[in-house]
């Protein structure tokens, strides 16, 4: 059984199908890459498995229960977290503050949630910035924080909305180590990234998106030779492709 | 340490005040801090740690003075227990409020707290048969009680004073728990980012409600007070948008989301109410509200948060001087 299962998720604003009959499973224990073009959907997709908008039809079974209709805060509860891809740290709070206030959700001690957070913020290497100010930090930090504070909710599967946008290559590959070891920790990661790129390396899968459907679902290499992803990402100008060189 | 010290010299002053000062007038002006203070504190809770803004606070004001009143006059409930139980009904009216404004978020929120409140009021104003309308209720005698053997005289200021006293001890632990817990913590966290809240697992809905209830109750305990300490209620004395607008100035010019803020603001705002009043007869208000926009420019974190600010300076200068010496 697919430790999340995604059966025909729609959801329309006005007369905008921005997700349409999508379908797709993510197994314990691996990172499956999300990627497809500016508006395909992506971050719809999170918003409606986490609780945050309603779907109009569709199934969203964690661990196989239905989940659907649920409040956000109770599909955290039952282990499935988010980041923002805008990032949306608590600014006016300290980092170990913001983190702590996740760790909450499983320690109700002040005390063992601020262990739990500093734990964390040792993972993610922000906890020289612990007290300060999370407002002050870079925007890289900022990312890192999404990450550490959904971490600190302990889920089981952990969903990251474009960590990589806005790093710079340095970054980009610091966090990539970041997510791979996040997974072999146990925790099942599903990645959205605009660039296929920055992932192509980290992840046992890729679904593609494009106009809120699936048009495919694959291991990354063949992902990037793949006429129709390929058509997606570059429209017209595919004709121009040479054929078996990368798309990024 | 030093804050332990601070505390008990605190406690002390606050014990012996109205025995070394005997002057009613200043007994009356403490009695009036400390009201405002537990009223300040029930603001603060909601719009300072929970960043919640209030606009209609004085709706659990009246509540409880209401309560308290209609109880001791229609049931002979005595009074004592009658502010408390102005508090609780404060926190159940405040339920059904908070389902209907807490669909709205910012802005929105505070003008339908702006709204209820006004229709509280003009409810109030209209159920003759229960709050007696714009006639208002009056109480001629307190029940006889006694303390130590001694008969209580509810004609000096001293027993009020310290009645309102233990409600504001009770308002400020209170506010010292509330933000040394998990749920203050929560609080901040609605403050800041309600969808950050709630991906973390914080259920927004309910700690808001939870944030409204401390709130009101608060609120209404003042309110019995209020209405036991004046032995007069009517609509306009407690349901007044001035008596909702008071409660924002002095949590904001005390310091918001400060355990301490209240206290400070009200002794702020109340003498300097007190002593405009006296000078300037008509134009205090103007005044007052001169005061509030230099306050508000200049410390925008408050009384508390300025003094806060000061005495961290004031300590890094001192080890660096140990530093070099
Ligand atoms: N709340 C909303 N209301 C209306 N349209 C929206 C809303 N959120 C997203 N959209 C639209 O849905 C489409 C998908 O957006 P999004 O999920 O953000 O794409 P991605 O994350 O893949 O870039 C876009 O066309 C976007 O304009
Ligand atoms: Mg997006």
């Amino acid at each position: 059984m697919a430790l999340l299962d995604v059966q025909g998720l729609t959801k329309c604003f006005g007369g905008l199908k921005a997700v349409s009959d999508l379908s797709f499973q993510v197994n314990e224990g691996e990172i499956l890459g999300l990627i497809g073009p500016n508006g395909a959907g992506k971050t719809t997709v999170f918003s409606l498995i986490t609780g945050f908008i309603p779907a109009n039809q569709g199934k969203i079974l964690l661990e196989g229960k239905d989940i659907a209709g649920l409040k956000p805060y109770s599909i955290a509860h039952k282990g499935m977290a988010r980041t923002f891809q805008i990032v949306k740290p608590f600014r006016k709070l300290t980092v170990l503050e913001n983190v702590s206030l996740a760790a909450f959700l499983r320690h109700s001690a002040r005390k063992d949630a601020e262990a739990q957070a500093r734990r964390v913020l040792e993972r993610v290497e922000l906890i020289d910035k612990a007290e300060a100010y999370a407002s002050d930090l870079t925007l890289s930090e900022q990312k890192r924080l999404e990450i550490a504070r959904a971490l600190a909710t302990n889920p089981k599967v952990l969903l990251l909305d474009e960590p990589m946008g806005g790093l710079n290559p340095t970054e980009v590959d610091h966090a990539s180590i970041l997510v791979r070891d996040i997974c072999k920790s146990g925790v099942t990661i599903v990645w959205v990234e605009h660039v296929l790129k920055a992932i192509m390396n980290s992840c046992h899968r890729v679904i593609v998106i494009h106009h809120g459907e699936k048009i495919a679902d694959m291991p990354p290499e063949e992902v990037v030779t793949n006429p129709v992803v390929i058509e997606a990402y570059l429209g017209k100008k595919a004709n121009s492709y040479k054929k078996g060189e990368p798309i990024c | 340490m030093k804050k332990t010290l601070l505390i008990i010299i605190g406690l002390i002053v606050l014990g012996i005040a109205p025995i070394v000062i005997r002057s009613p007038f200043f007994v009356h002006l403490m009695i009036m801090v400390l009201m405002w203070t537990v009223l300040g504190a029930s603001w603060n809770i909601l719009g300072g740690y929970a960043g919640q803004v209030s606009f209609g606070h004085a709706t659990f004001l009246g509540a409880g003075a209401y309560t308290t009143m209609i109880l001791y006059l229609k049931c002979g409930v005595d009074p004592w227990y009658g502010i408390f139980l102005g508090g609780l009904v404060a926190m159940v009216i405040s339920l059904p409020i908070g389902f209907i404004c807490f669909r709205l978020r910012g802005p929105y929120f505070s003008l339908s707290t702006l709204a209820v409140a006004e229709i509280v009021r003009l409810v109030a104003l209209n159920w003759e048969s229960l709050t007696a309308g714009p006639v208002g209720l009056l109480i001629t005698t307190l029940p006889g009680v006694s303390f130590l053997g001694q008969p209580i005289n509810w004609e000096s200021k001293v027993p009020f004073y310290y009645i309102i006293a233990i409600i504001t001890l009770i308002a400020l632990i209170m506010t010292y728990i509330v933000s040394r817990t998990r749920v203050g913590a929560y609080l901040l966290a609605l403050r800041e980012d309600i969808d950050s809240a709630e991906s973390i697992g914080i259920n927004t809905v309910k700690a808001r409600v939870v944030a409204l209830a401390l709130s009101a109750f608060l609120a209404g305990i003042a309110g019995g007070f209020y209405a036991m300490y004046l032995r007069y209620v009517d609509p306009d004395a407690v349901f007044s948008i001035g008596l909702s607008v008071e409660m924002l100035f002095i949590a904001i010019v005390g310091g918001l989301a400060t355990v301490g803020g209240p206290l400070i603001g009200a002794i702020v705002l109340v003498t300097l109410g007190e002593s405009f009043r006296e000078h300037f007869l008509s134009g205090h208000l103007i005044f007052y509200g001169f005061f509030m926009m230099v306050a508000i420019r200049y410390m925008p974190d408050g009384v508390w948060g300025r003094l806060n600010v000061l005495f961290k300076k004031l300590r890094l200068k001192k080890d660096v001087n140990h530093g070099t010496a």
